[in-house]
C-alpha cells in the first residue's frame, strides 16, 4: 500500500517534470520514467499485461517517437513558454489537490456500479473471446495511422 | 478496497488535470502531445482500477492494451503532422499554425 502510494506520487512528479522541464529531450524522458512508475503500479495491482504494455509500448515506443520529433525540429526552433504557466502550476496543483481531496471520496460513493459477474478464464480468453469486436477497431485503427504517416512523409511527385 | 479504490481514482484524476493544465497553457506542440500522453495515464489508470474494485480485472486490462494501441497511432500520426507544421512554419509554436492557409 504505502509502495503503491510513493509509485503513485513519483508517477505524477514525473509527469509534472515532463511538463515543466524547458528541454524537450529531458522532458521525453521524464515521459518514459512515468510510464515506467505506472508500469510497475499495473503489475501490483495484478495486471501483468496492461503493465507490459505500459512499460514497452509508452515508455519504448512513444519516447523514441517524441526523441525523434525533437531530433528532426532544430535547436533555434524552441517556443518559449509563457513564464506564468510555470509560476502558476505550483498554484493550481494545489488548489486542485485540496478539491480533489474534498471531493473525490463523495463522488466514489456516488458512482454508480454495473453488476459484476466473477471472471473465470484465462487473460486470453477474454481478450479473444469477449472483445472480437474491440480487436476489429484495433486493426483498423493501427492500419489508419500507419496509412497516415505513410501519406504525411510521401515523396512529392515529380509533377509537382 | 474502497480506500485503495480511492487512492487510485484520486491520482488519475489529478494525472488528468495535470495534462488538462498543460493543454491549456503550453505553445509547443510536442510538449502539448505529451500532455495528451498523460492524460491517457489518467485514463488508463482510472479504467484499471475501477475493473480492480469491480473484480473485472482481464476485460480493464483488454480495454487498457486497445486504448495503449489508439494513443500509439494518435501520437504518431499527430508528430508527424508537427513535422510537417514545422517545415511550413519552421516553428513548433501552435499560435503560428493560424497563418497557415491550404
Amino acid at each position: 500500500m504505502t509502495l503503491q502510494t510513493l509509485l503513485l506520487i513519483g508517477l505524477i512528479v514525473f509527469s509534472a517534470l515532463a511538463l515543466l522541464s524547458r528541454d524537450l529531450i529531458k522532458a521525453a524522458i521524464s515521459f518514459a520514467a512515468a510510464s515506467l512508475f505506472l508500469g510497475i503500479v499495473f503489475f501490483r495491482m495484478g495486471a501483468p499485461y496492461a503493465g507490459v504494455f505500459e512499460i514497452s509500448v509508452v515508455a519504448g515506443l512513444i519516447t523514441v517517437l517524441f526523441i525523434l520529433a525533437v531530433a528532426l525540429t532544430e535547436k533555434k526552433a524552441e517556443v518559449r513558454e509563457s513564464p506564468k504557466a510555470r509560476l502558476i502550476f505550483p498554484l493550481f496543483f494545489i488548489v486542485f489537490i485540496i478539491i480533489d481531496v474534498l471531493v473525490m471520496r463523495g463522488l466514489i460513493r456516488k458512482i454508480p456500479t454495473l453488476p459484476a459477474e466473477a471472471e473465470t478464464g484465462l487473460f486470453g480468453q477474454v481478450l479473444w473471446g469477449q472483445r472480437t469486436f474491440d480487436l476489429v477497431g484495433q486493426v483498423a485503427v493501427i492500419l489508419a495511422g500507419v496509412f497516415a504517416v505513410l501519406a504525411l512523409f510521401r515523396k512529392k511527385d515529380l509533377d509537382d | 478496497m474502497t480506500e485503495t479504490w480511492y487512492l487510485y481514482m484520486f491520482f488519475a484524476a489529478a494525472l488528468v488535470a495535470v495534462g488538462l493544465y498543460a493543454l491549456l497553457t503550453m505553445r509547443n506542440i510536442i510538449r502539448l502531445l505529451i500532455a495528451v500522453g498523460i492524460i491517457g495515464k489518467g485514463i488508463s489508470l482510472a479504467l484499471l482500477a475501477s475493473g480492480w474494485a469491480q473484480n473485472l480485472l482481464l476485460t480493464a486490462q483488454s480495454l487498457v492494451i486497445t486504448f495503449i494501441v489508439v494513443e500509439v497511432c494518435l501520437v504518431a500520426v499527430a508528430l508527424a503532422l508537427a513535422i510537417n507544421a514545422y517545415r511550413h512554419t519552421k516553428d513548433l509554436d501552435v499560435r503560428k499554425l493560424t497563418r497557415l492557409k491550404g
